[in-house]
């Protein structure tokens, strides 16, 4: 960053000509000169030595611009607008399509999420950041923690895929939150419909497809600090990042640390059915936690080959609500108030580790992927021992314990015969071993192997009409072991005497499941309007605790019985997207009907096991409809206005709950946002004013044990803006959020704390700062 | 604006959307049951000290817009202070010590003939072998529709 009288720096941004969009990728290329514009279009070029220099810049679709600058006191920033060569247009659409017109040709609806949309939208977890999108909702269990949720469906319906590979942790838990650093995420894939075509087992309601990051560029050296803060929980987190290349080697690595204090609702006590929690200070006892993640990798990238090994550790403390614990509402004579940083008892600890490693070879006009995948999640929730029914104190606070390893392979090959088809066939492997400890009992110990084989076929019937077709074909194995009570129960016998026993919770069973899926649609470009049809079966394997579980929850006072009859969940699915953008106006819709042969889920029956609820796996017939409208607008050039809606009906159409709706069912919701840039204003570069109102309607469709859950309405803003605080290098980056603006008190439907009468977050002001570096 | 297909597809995708709202004429039982001890002969009332040795009629009534399903009643010991109840009342609690022979009382019950209105009536005696102290009395009921209902009462057994 040396700054000497005989150098200078060139600042630029390159422009579409016609649009006035920023271009990315864009390359400077002079005499010593290389320099690659950013999203923003932004590029700088250091240490220019001579009073003059010319450089070339170019992109491909765009005509090549020649500039030439020469030194002057006060450099100003250099803009150049390039204009698109329509003359090459058609050669272009065979050597590389743009990665919009790519989705758009895709019959598949899906939703893209840029790093930039992450950025300025970032909330406390990753699933959070993503609700934003129309469709997109979390299950949330505290300020740090949040599960997907799309159209209503969560747990194992939805796939979460980082770098190729599934994710794969107890995901099927009430209290489990994904365990993924939400930071050097730069692009992510949502679909919002059954994907088992590609995705397999458990994409039955949609994928949130991490993807890998792009390599860096030659000779780079790249790398970024944010640290942010929070009024709120009292959060403080750093993330910082560094990647480099040489010429075919590249390397990247990522810090993040977190710790948060207890989250404040706007509420000084908790009435929840006949007991009333008072809070300390509005603060949500025992809800603090800490998360520290590491990641490294390491690639290679050549003509033909591109290879990058990924390994990330995940770790985070979380604890849970001290006053009631599930439904369980718990006195203890630990001091929960004297800090509200600490974590007692209970808490759950979660370690992810996880290894992967993606490699795509080119040969001709095949491209083959690889991806391997080890996976290690352990997590141990801890609570006060407290004897239950016929269960002794137990002398331990480890309730429970899970620790699963996961191996996964994918195969994929990708057939480009001519510029009509791209054909893809492929394959997924994966093994899971899940073992289980503590001295509560919720699922089995089980192994799970699962194969599948697909192939699919886009075709091109013209430029503007795209035909996809594809079908899979999975066999899975799943393989509980037997377990007993580890104390014993008391049973009367019908001859009078009592015996007491062991009980057995699980049986040694092993199970297996095949299935078809399938897929089909069809994508039409006119114009500035895309239209997108789909027809999709998908299914998802029965999990070991929707099989074999047979115990007590005593935190949601119920016992958990499982079905071996259960088949494998199967949905029908009729996707719709209509997307018309031009230049002012931007409108979606995406509308969808579904429907399950066998919905599978915990249904309470009416019966007492020792004195607890029984609620039982069972299958129904769902039928579903949906979808989101979105129009977004720019005003006197500097003023956007989005809106967006979105709405699900879910009805079980046969079994014990016909006519009820699923669990945890989202309202009908709005978010209207208002995005105002204003021009520089002393340092302050690209200032940006947002506000968010969300409306919510109130869910009165709900089904045992659930509470309706009365409508709302949050104001968010927040303000963007860039500094340039250090010469030669990047912009820093600042963002000032106000969540809850009127410290509204509301409750959340799909949240975990909901059936405990526990409102939403207070106001909360954040600030974060990215400081951005490169050579 | 011209009337091209485009615009019949956006309208028909609106129309799918809002159309079929939801037709909430089906009959769903949406109510809980509801279960109470507060009445005159309601049994065990908070606080109450209970003998070792003795019989007491356990009563309380429960209700439901429908049909009752089951009930079930629990007693344990509070002997850590791990809760308290759900009455109005607050209870002087003995001090914390350990479970040697406690008293367990788990049973369940169902209730016939799709009634509405029940009162639970259930003698049980407290045996003489287990540890006084802090207990709870817990009830439930359920619809059969799966909906339930609890409460929790602190309740004292002595010599």
């Amino acid at each position: 960053m040396a700054f000497s009288q005989d150098s200078f720096q060139i600042k630029g941004s390159v422009m579409n000509a016609r649009t006035l969009q920023p271009i990315e990728g864009a390359n400077i290329i002079g005499k010593g000169i290389f320099s690659i514009s950013s999203v923003t279009g932004a590029f700088t070029i250091n240490n220019v030595v001579k009073d003059s220099c010319s450089f070339i810049i170019s992109h491909i679709g765009y005509v090549s611009k020649t500039v030439t600058v020469i030194k002057k006191q006060k450099m100003e920033t250099l803009l150049v607008y390039l204009n698109e060569s329509s003359t090459t247009l058609e050669e272009i659409e065979v050597l590389g399509k743009s990665e919009r017109r790519v989705v758009k040709e895709t019959p598949i609806v899906s939703h893209t999420v840029s790093k930039e949309f992450l950025n300025k939208n970032r909330e406390n977890s990753l699933m959070q950041t993503l609700s934003k999108i129309p469709g997109v909702s979390t299950i949330n269990i505290g300020s740090g923690q949040s599960k997907p949720v799309i159209r209503g469906l969560g747990f194992n319906r939805v796939s979460v895929v980082q770098n190729g590979i599934k994710h794969e942790a107890q995901q099927w838990g009430n209290d489990h939150g994904l365990e993924i650093d939400q930071y050097g995420i730069e692009n992510i894939q949502i679909i919002k419909g059954p994907a088992s075509l590609v995705y397999g087992s458990d994409a039955i309601a949609g994928v949130v497809d991490i993807q890998p990051n792009k390599i860096p560029f030659h000779n780079a050296l790249n790398g970024e600090v944010n640290v942010l803060g929070e009024t709120n929980n009292d959060l403080l987190g750093v993330s910082a990042a560094i990647e480099t290349r040489k010429e075919k080697w590249f390397y990247r690595g990522r810090l993040t640390y977190r710790d948060y204090g207890d989250y404040k609702v706007p509420t000084e006590r908790i009435n929840y059915e006949n007991y009333i929690f008072e809070l300390h200070n509005n603060n949500l006892r025992n809800t603090a936690g800490k998360e520290a993640n590491a990641s490294f990798s390491i690639g290679y990238v050549s003509d033909h080959i591109t290879s990058e090994t990924f390994f990330s550790n995940v770790n985070a403390k979380n604890g849970f609500f001290a006053n009631a614990h599930g439904l369980e509402v718990r006195t203890s004579n630990i001091d929960y108030d004297s800090s509200n940083r600490d974590i007692d008892l209970p808490f759950h600890r979660v370690n992810h580790f996880k290894i992967t490693n993606n490699t795509s070879v080119t040969t001709g006009k095949h491209t083959l992927h690889f991806d391997l995948g080890f996976q290690n999640n352990h997590r141990e929730e801890h609570s006060e021992p407290v004897p239950h029914g016929y269960m002794p104190k137990p002398s331990n606070s480890k309730e429970r314990e899970f620790n699963k390893n996961t191996y996964s392979l994918n195969v994929k090959d990708k057939f480009k015969p001519n510029t009509q088809h791209d054909f893809v066939t492929g394959i997924n492997v994966e093994f899971q071993d899940n073992n289980i400890g503590g001295w509560g009992f919720l699922i089995p110990e089980y192994n799970r192997f699962t194969i599948g084989a697909f192939a699919y076929d886009q075709f091109e019937i013209s430029s503007d009409l795209h035909f996809l077709v594809g079908i899979r074909y999975d066999y899975g194995l799943v393989d509980t072991e037997s377990y007993y009570d580890w104390f014993p129960s008391t049973i009367n016998n019908s001859d009078g005497s009592t015996s007491y026993v062991h009980l057995q919770r699980a049986q040694n069973k092993t199970l297996n499941f095949g299935n078809i899926s399938a897929s089909t649609g069809l994508s039409y470009i006119r114009k500035k309007t895309t239209y997108k049809l789909n027809i999709g079966k998908s299914f998802r394997m029965p999990l070991a605790n929707e099989l074999a579980s047979d115990g007590v929850n005593y935190h949601m006072y119920r016992y958990e019985k499982g079905n071996l009859n259960l088949d494998p969940e199967e949905s029908y699915q009729l996707d719709i997207g209509i997307d018309h953008t031009t230049k002012q106006v931007s409108v979606g819709i995406s509308p969808f009907v579904n429907f399950f042969k066998n919905y599978i889920y915990l249904n309470p029956t009416s019966n007492y096991y020792e004195t607890l609820q029984i609620y039982e796996y069972t299958q129904a017939k769902v039928f579903r409809f949906g979808g989101e409208i979105r129009a977004s607008t720019t005003l006197f050039k500097n003023l956007q206005l989005d809106a967006s809606a979105e709405y699900v009906f879910s009805r079980q159409t046969s079994g014990a709950k016909k006519d009820f709706t699923l669990p945890f069912s989202p309202p009908l919701s709005g978010l209207f946002s208002a995005n105002y840039q204003f021009k520089k204003m002393l340092f302050f570069d690209k200032p940006q004013f947002i506000a968010d109102y969300r409306i919510t309607a109130a869910q009165n469709e709900i089904v045992p044990p659930e509470e309706k859950t009365e409508g709302y309405q949050v104001l968010n803003i927040s303000l963007l803006t860039e500094m340039d605080l250090f010469k030669n290098n990047l912009p820093v980056e600042m963002r000032v959020k106000l969540n809850n603006v009127f410290n509204t008190k509301y409750f959340d439907h799909t949240s975990f704390y909901r059936l405990i009468d526990v409102p939403e977050a207070g106001r909360n002001l954040s600030i974060s700062l990215t400081i951005p570096f490169n050579k | 604006m011209r009337f091209t297909p485009k615009y019949y597809f956006f309208i028909l995708s609106i129309l799918l959307i809002a159309s079929c709202s939801s037709d909430d004429n089906v009959d769903k039982d949406e109510e809980k049951p509801t279960i109470s001890v507060n009445y005159n002969e309601g049994f065990p009332q908070g606080c109450v000290l209970l003998v070792k040795g003795e019989t007491y009629n356990f009563r309380a009534k429960v209700t439901d817009n429908k049909a009752l399903a089951s009930y079930s009643i629990d007693i344990h010991n509070n002997f850590d202070h791990h809760t308290h109840d759900d009455q109005v009342t607050e209870c002087d609690l003995e001090d914390i010590k350990q479970a040697i022979n406690p008293l367990i009382f788990i049973e369940n019950y169902s209730i016939e003939d799709n009634l509405t209105s029940y009162e639970i009536n259930t003698p049980i005696t407290i045996p003489s072998d287990i540890d006084a102290g802090d207990y709870h009395c817990a009830y439930s009921v359920t619809d059969q529709t799966g909906w339930q209902a609890r409460t929790s009462i602190d309740i004292k057994i002595i010599e």
